[in-house]
């Protein structure tokens, strides 16, 4: 009998219950069907081992022969694939790391820098650029569209969320709190349990998001992870002051509760985001700036300051992938318009912010509650609200609405801020 | 053919019923209407299949054997696995033994399984008889009768005889090559104390088994589909890989004589 081996491994006494089979079995993951591989070693064992391994694999078993003092044993590579792939791997392309850094923006290389217009639901949870087998089941991810997921920047954002993660528990300096006038610090208390929980939708609605979203647009979903670990923090945060200086938590209105439930009721992605993160962070920053500028301690002061920075990632990210999406999809813009009057009618009952945090707004900027000072705290609340309007518009136009249209829709922008 | 073609199944394992309703929605997508029958033991199947209740059996090698008898030889074979063919029965010994060869089991301990397993008691016994070793006489034999009724299809007692001659309770012993080669694969074979010493010739195992040779063309249409089952298609694959094949493949009935002598030499049916 004569053979044409076209590989030959030298397995010296190794038996196949020692690792012999890992070996064969990647030595014939690199022939084609037909190809044979010799396997040339000193364990009598194996004559009796690799026929019924072959049979079971459904590889030829061709017989073993005496080859210079020892044995030569001979598979034939079945037709049967392994996993049912369609394609080649990448390999072979390093991935460019500058300073010791390997930015995410970097990780484009091969299969996984090939992001399309549709994601395929039975590419699941493997990493983009996996070889996905045939046959996986379909998961039910229903923002699959580029147009909806896909923001150029998210990578860039991701990076600066995760260099910019602090630490709640030690990075506010509690140690500086004194006890504080009681109607301020009653404000105080008002104002943290308000933020906590506008801050509790901005968590829930980007992690609903996060299990909805294809995890091929793995930036956008990343980038959202990053959201709602900021959120968790803030949230942290704003109750740990409330609870910290005598005071505790304060009311929470029902007009509030339904501002923020219609957050999390949206069934859309980019409405969602835009009315959560462009216009409802976006006027937030506004009143985080307030509390920072008008906080009677460093506590409150380094508080509003770190949430804030975080929160102006969360409102770029948004008008950045909002951008994206209105430049390819031509009706979005009047899907927006529609996503606000919708919410302005549903949430028609809500007449105004809930009354205690808009005292409290003004105690606050007033330093208290002496008469003397009020009217300086009113004037600080008034010129907040124009403030917040003119941003919104502002923003509102950055990403293409027209003037007039702008100014009314942020006019129909819920009382409640978020 | 009749309205619903039933096909008898012994079911050793739950996954039997997985496997099933799998064969069955295939055959339902190829428009032809199949059903399966559950039964507990191989006796209970060959009564159905001769007493016209299933249509066919998928049948152990020992089943099909033993319908041929009863129909005198008239039977009919429609199909089996890749895996079906070129099946051999390994002796292994312990490592520490001195057991170099069927000579050497002379006088010693042997671990054999079920006494209804083709592949772990009937064929070794039948093939150590043919090379000399009369168990009967020239061994003491520890049997593992596990699961009887299911002609060793549970593989159960195959796991006690490894273990009986890896622990040394047995100086050697007798499996299917198919459990040994999942054992090997699964990592659960301790090479230094067990290693196998003797390989027999190679013989058939399961096939579809039908009462009648004619039955063969009657359902013909039944064995094309099931044939043009695709390890490639990830439905038929899931199918496939419980069943443990690859390819469905036409019967090679040479497969069988080893067999129908040792239920002979044994006087296995009497």
């Amino acid at each position: 009998m004569t053979f044409n081996s076209s590989t030959s491994i030298d397995a010296q006494n190794l038996s196949a219950a020692d690792g012999l089979l890992v070996l064969i079995t990647r030595a014939l993951d690199k022939l084609k069907p037909g190809e044979v591989l010799e396997i040339v070693s000193d364990n009598p064992s194996l004559e009796h081992d690799l026929p019924a391994w072959s049979r079971l694999m459904a590889h030829r078993w061709l017989g073993t022969i005496p080859k210079d003092g020892r044995r030569s044993h001979r598979i034939e590579k079945g037709s049967v694939l392994r996993v049912l792939i369609d394609r080649e791997l990448d390999w072979g392309q390093r991935a460019g790391i500058k300073d010791g850094r390997f930015d995410t923006r970097d990780w484009l290389l091969g299969h996984a820098a090939q992001i399309r217009e549709r994601a395929e639901p039975s590419d699941g949870f493997a990493p983009r650029g996996a070889a996905v087998e045939r046959g996986s089941p379909d998961f039910s991810f229903d923002v699959l569209d580029r147009n909806q997921a896909w923001s150029e920047s998210a990578a860039e954002f991701y990076e600066q969320a995760t260099a910019g993660h602090w630490d709640g528990s030690r990075d506010i300096p509690w140690s500086a709190l004194r006890p504080l006038d009681e109607e301020l610090e009653r404000a105080i208390c008002q104002l943290m349990t308000f933020l906590a929980e506008n801050e509790y939708s901005a968590l829930y609605v980007p992690a609903k998001w996060i299990a909805r979203i294809h995890p091929h647009f793995a930036e956008t979903v990343l980038f959202l992870s990053t959201q709602v670990r900021d959120e968790a923090r803030h949230i942290e945060v704003f109750v740990k002051r409330a609870l910290a200086n005598g005071g505790g938590l304060q009311f929470s209105s029902a007009s509030t509760q339904a501002s923020l439930k219609s957050l999390l009721d949206q069934e859309d992605f980019i409405q969602a985001s835009f009315l959560l993160s462009v216009l409802g962070e976006g006027t937030f920053l506004d009143l985080l700036r307030y509390i920072e500028a008008h906080a009677p301690e460093p506590v409150t002061r380094e508080i509003a300051r770190r949430t804030r920075i975080d929160e102006t990632r969360h409102v770029h990210f948004a008008l950045d992938h909002i951008r994206h999406a209105l430049r390819s999809d031509g009706t979005l813009k009047a899907k927006l318009h529609q996503a606000i009057t919708d919410r302005a009618s549903l949430l028609s009952g809500v007449k105004g912010l809930n009354p205690l945090v808009e005292e409290s707004l003004v105690i606050l900027a007033a330093g208290g509650l002496s008469s003397g000072r009020l009217p300086s705290g009113m004037k600080a609340r008034r010129q907040l609200y124009e403030t917040m309007h003119e941003n919104r518009i502002r923003r509102l136009i950055s990403i293409g609405f027209p003037d007039r249209e702008a100014e009314d829709l942020s006019e129909l922008h819920t009382p409640n801020f978020m | 053919m009749p309205d619903v073609i039933k096909v008898g199944v012994v079911a050793y394992d739950p996954k039997v019923v997985t496997i099933w309703e799998g064969i069955k929605d295939y055959f339902t997508a190829n428009r032809i209407a199949m059903d399966f029958v559950l039964f507990s033991n191989y006796d209970a199947q060959v009564d159905a299949l001769l007493d016209g209740w299933i249509d066919i059996a998928w049948n152990t090698n020992l089943a099909y054997v033993k319908v041929h008898r009863r129909t005198d030889g008239r039977c009919g074979v429609l199909a089996m696995r890749d895996t079906d063919v070129g099946f051999t029965s390994k002796i292994i010994a312990g490592a520490e033994t001195g057991i170099e060869s069927i000579r050497d089991l002379k006088g010693k301990r042997f671990a054999l399984g079920s006494r209804d397993s083709g592949q772990a008691a009937i064929l070794p016994a039948y093939f150590l008889k043919q090379n000399g070793i009369d168990p009967a006489k020239d061994l003491t034999t520890i049997r593992f009768d596990l699961d009887v009724g299911k002609h060793g299809d549970t593989g159960t007692s195959e796991v006690e005889v490894l273990n009986a001659v890896t622990t040394g309770e047995a100086h050697a012993g007798a499996i299917g090559d198919q459990y040994w080669a999942r054992a090997l694969a699964e990592n659960v074979v301790h090479s230094s104390k067990v290693r196998p010493i003797w390989t027999s010739p190679g013989y058939c195992h399961c096939n579809f088994t039908v009462r009648a040779k004619e039955d063969e063309q009657r359902f013909t249409r039944w064995t094309d589909v099931l044939l043009a089952m695709d390890y490639n298609k990830p439905a038929d694959r899931k199918i496939m890989d419980m069943e443990g094949l690859k390819r469905w493949i036409r019967p090679q009935m040479d497969g069988y004589r080893a067999l129908f002598e040792a239920v002979d030499d044994l006087q296995f049916f009497n």
